[in-house]
């Protein structure tokens, strides 16, 4: 079930409405609430893979329960790899499958000789990269002893599968939401009406941002042999700005409807796009993500506390591994590899801390220097970009080629006014509104006339330029 | 929570009339003209009416005859174009009919449209028969493969549409669907602009869609040519064939072409190959391109005709 179908609107009404019925209070009923209608969200899409996640429940409940019991550190090590296997064996069978299979058939053509190895039809189970690693926080924080394992199944299952953020995040550590739901939830009309809007906005950066961007960057990357430097370059742009508007909005709506339902989930973007920096831009993009490898790979890996040999050594393998973590295709891996490239000026310098506070605090506009330094930013962001959004290497090296031109710097080709007026407003209120943890999160200073005639403003807005129901990007991660 | 809830609806409620006023103003979707149903049995338009189409670039218009466009300033050396929405033509100005591009083709004659969407061949028929008082020289009557299972209650049944019960040999004229909630809808604009925006049947699995529109294949004109044979000599016994022609869409099934020659009606099949700025980009309906180039195709076999009513 897509955030922006009819069928979502139908859904969580009712979901809404039998959740507050049953009251803060039975809170095993609600939580079951949450798990059954998880499932039919889920299931919505296809029913056969509510198996895996069922699966998966069990396998790091039960593991909980035993690390929970068991003391000796050898047999806490091998439970702790059953779940690490087992999570991984299917994220790593799904997705990756065909792609080592692909790989290892090229590698040997590539030496002459010939391997026959046939890939299997294998559908993608939507989210299986985000409830795996959700999962796989708890077995590996009960193993650290964070936390203490759940005796509570259905809670569990609640957690692992809660629909709000279940298929792109945000990714949550066990830490922070499993015991939300061993907690009473109270009614706060602040904290829904906050919900409610944050929304909206995910709605707006959705159906207005990310849909009607992905036309024209799709239009240019597929073409990409006919357009002008110029045109490449706004593809790009329009390409930073689908992805952005696609998968924070996602993020929006996922921690805005928690918050209906009385959870707080973990912020996901920052404003990422007014970074200093590309380290600064990763402490603003995607944060579950970063964060869950910074904290299970990263400093496992031993950190920053080795020199900076290590540290060098491990950013590569923390952005390598978050690029293959997108998807199974090699465009990843090296948009992984580049943003590490961009990294590592910062580390040898010793800079990639410098920029932590927020961007113009308090002011209209940046310096000088903040502009440029934001506009460099971006621009090394949208070349990364090529890579992520290219079908191949290939593809992104002949975009790229096709850019550094002469004609990059002739008459843009392809130029859809209203919608580069529709991203500037974007880019306007989020300005404006960076201080917050959303863009519009601080309206209440408005009038409520004001207010209202804003918000819908924002509806009119979506229904005016809603296409075709698009699904969100990160889905197929 | 009450307090949120009573938020909720005030906000929905003021939402509607901001969205009324917005669907109203931008034209976001197109006025639908209220329809009728004559003494003949016929579906048509009230008289008189008009209204924008989408976007609101161009006026439709419906004349006194209760059919959309405009009439000819004489009944002399007149032609009838009768159809179903290509005829119709909401989506394009007065302009870009048939009617206009026949008649500036065909200076000497005079050209009337009587078209409705929905309209089945055996409605067209009617509709000519009803027609026939102007005397017309001739009558152009444009049909694609679906008109003719859609003239058949054996062959798919309904009830909104003229058919010919093939079993009993009769006519069984078409009822309006729902027409209060249809007066409603085209009414309240927002709500008819969510009902097109968002239809109802994409919550049913789009397999089973796909399964059920699959039509015009050369095995489902085989399996219907008995019934198809049936409606042409029906048409043949009850109805003036020799001043009608069937003007056949692009890519229409030879099979059903073939039957209709067999059974006596003259013939022209456009021909919009190689060149697919005929239809609109997310709507088959013809653009003005397309509608110029079938007026073209139309006409030139028509004057190649050296005699209208003995052509081919």
């Amino acid at each position: 079930m897509l955030f922006n179908s009819l069928e979502f609107f139908i859904f969580l009404p009712i979901v809404f409405g039998l959740y507050w019925l049953i009251g803060g209070k039975r809170l095993k009923a609600q939580n079951l609430l949450i798990a059954i209608a998880s499932y039919v969200f889920y299931g919505w899409w296809d029913w056969r893979f509510l198996s895996l996640i069922l699966f998966s429940s069990l396998v790091d409940y039960s593991i909980g329960l035993a690390l929970g019991k068991n003391e000796k550190q050898s047999q806490r090590k091998i439970l702790l790899w059953i779940s690490i296997c087992v999570n991984l064996g299917f994220l790593g069978f799904f997705k990756y499958y065909n792609f080592f299979v692909d790989s290892l058939v090229d590698s040997f053509t590539f030496f002459g000789s010939e391997l026959s190895i046939n890939t299997l039809n294998i559908v993608l189970p939507v989210g299986i990269s985000f409830y795996t690693f959700q999962t796989l926080s708890y077995t590996i924080d009960v193993y650290n002893k964070k936390l203490q394992p759940t005796k509570d199944f259905v809670g569990f299952m609640a957690f692992v599968s809660f629909f709000p953020q279940l298929v792109a995040g945000p990714i949550e550590r066990a830490t922070n939401l499993l015991p939300q739901f061993a907690i009473e939830r109270k009614f706060d009309y602040r904290n829904a009406v906050d919900g409610l809007r944050q929304v909206l906005w995910g709605l707006f950066k959705k159906i207005v941002i990310a849909d009607n961007c992905a036309k024209y960057a799709n239009i240019i990357f597929n073409n990409h042999t006919e357009y002008n430097g110029s045109t490449l370059l706004l593809g790009a742009f329009f390409f930073a700005f689908q992805i952005y508007g696609d998968f924070s909005g996602y993020s929006d709506i996922a921690i805005g409807i928690s918050r209906l339902f009385g959870f707080n989930l973990k912020r996901n973007f920052a404003f990422p796009y007014f970074s200093r920096d590309i380290a600064e831009f990763w402490r603003r993009w995607h944060i579950s993500l970063s964060t869950w490898f910074r904290d299970y790979l990263y400093i496992p890996l031993g950190g920053s506390k080795g020199g900076l040999k290590m540290k060098i050594r491990n950013t590569f393998i923390i952005f390598l591994v978050s690029g293959f973590w997108h998807g199974a295709n090699w465009t990843f891996v090296i948009w992984g590899a580049l943003n590490a490239l961009y990294f590592l000026p910062l580390l040898l310098a010793k800079k990639n801390r410098v920029n932590t506070n927020l961007v113009a605090e308090g002011k209209y506009f940046p310096s000088l220097k903040e502009f440029g330094q934001m506009a460099f930013t971006f621009f090394i962001t949208l070349i990364a970009w090529v890579f992520f959004r290219a079908d191949s290497v290939a593809h992104a090296f002949s975009y790229l080629q096709n850019m550094f031109t002469t004609s990059l710097f002739s008459e843009i080709e392809v130029f859809p006014v209203t919608i580069l007026s529709l991203v500037l407003f974007f880019i306007a209120t989020e300005w404006l509104g960076r201080s917050g943890e959303y863009a519009i999160e601080k309206v209440d200073f408005m009038k409520k006339p004001i207010r209202w005639a804003f918000y819908m403003l924002l509806i009119v807005l979506m229904f005016s330029f809603t296409g075709e129901e698009q699904q969100f990007i990160y889905f197929q991660f | 929570m009450k307090k949120l809830l009573i938020n909720i609806i005030l906000f929905f409620l003021i939402a509607i009339v901001v969205g009324e006023v917005v669907v109203r103003l931008t034209h976001a979707i197109a006025d639908i003209p209220q329809r009728t149903i004559d003494d003949h049995g016929i579906q048509k338009y009230f008289p008189n009416q008009d209204g924008y189409w989408k976007g609101g670039e161009h006026k439709w218009t419906v004349n006194k005859l209760g059919w959309p466009g405009e009439l000819p300033e004489s009944n002399d050396n007149l032609i009838m174009v009768i159809g179903d929405s290509f005829i119709e033509n909401f989506m394009n100005p007065n302009e870009c009919h048939q009617s206009a591009f026949l008649k500036a083709n065909m200076k000497d004659y005079n050209f009337m449209e009587a078209g409705r969407s929905g309209v089945s061949l055996i409605e067209a028929m009617e509709i000519s028969k009803q027609l026939d008082s102007l005397k017309p020289k001739q009558s152009l009557i444009y049909v694609n493969d679906e008109d003719f299972y859609e003239s058949i209650v054996q062959v798919k049944s309904m009830k909104d549409i003229t058919q010919l019960d093939i079993k009993n040999k009769t006519i069984r004229y078409g009822e309006m669907k729902a027409p209060g909630l249809k007066k409603v809808l085209y009414s309240w604009k927002l709500m008819y602009y969510f009902y097109n925006r968002f239809p109802l049947d994409n919550l049913i699995n789009t397999n089973s869609k796909q399964e059920a529109a699959t039509t015009n294949s050369e095995a489902e004109v085989k399996s219907y040519s008995t019934e198809i044979n049936q409606l042409t000599e029906y048409i043949k016994q009850n109805y003036t064939i020799s001043d009608k022609t069937l003007v056949f869409h692009p890519n229409s099934e030879q099979s059903i072409i073939n039957i209709c020659k067999d059974a006596g009606f003259k013939i022209i099949v456009l021909d919009s190959s190689n060149d697919d700025t005929w239809t609109f980009d997310h709507d088959p309906h013809w653009t003005c391109y397309g509608h110029k180039k079938a007026a073209e195709q139309i006409s030139k076999d028509l004057l190649n005709s050296a005699n209208l009513g003995a052509f081919r």
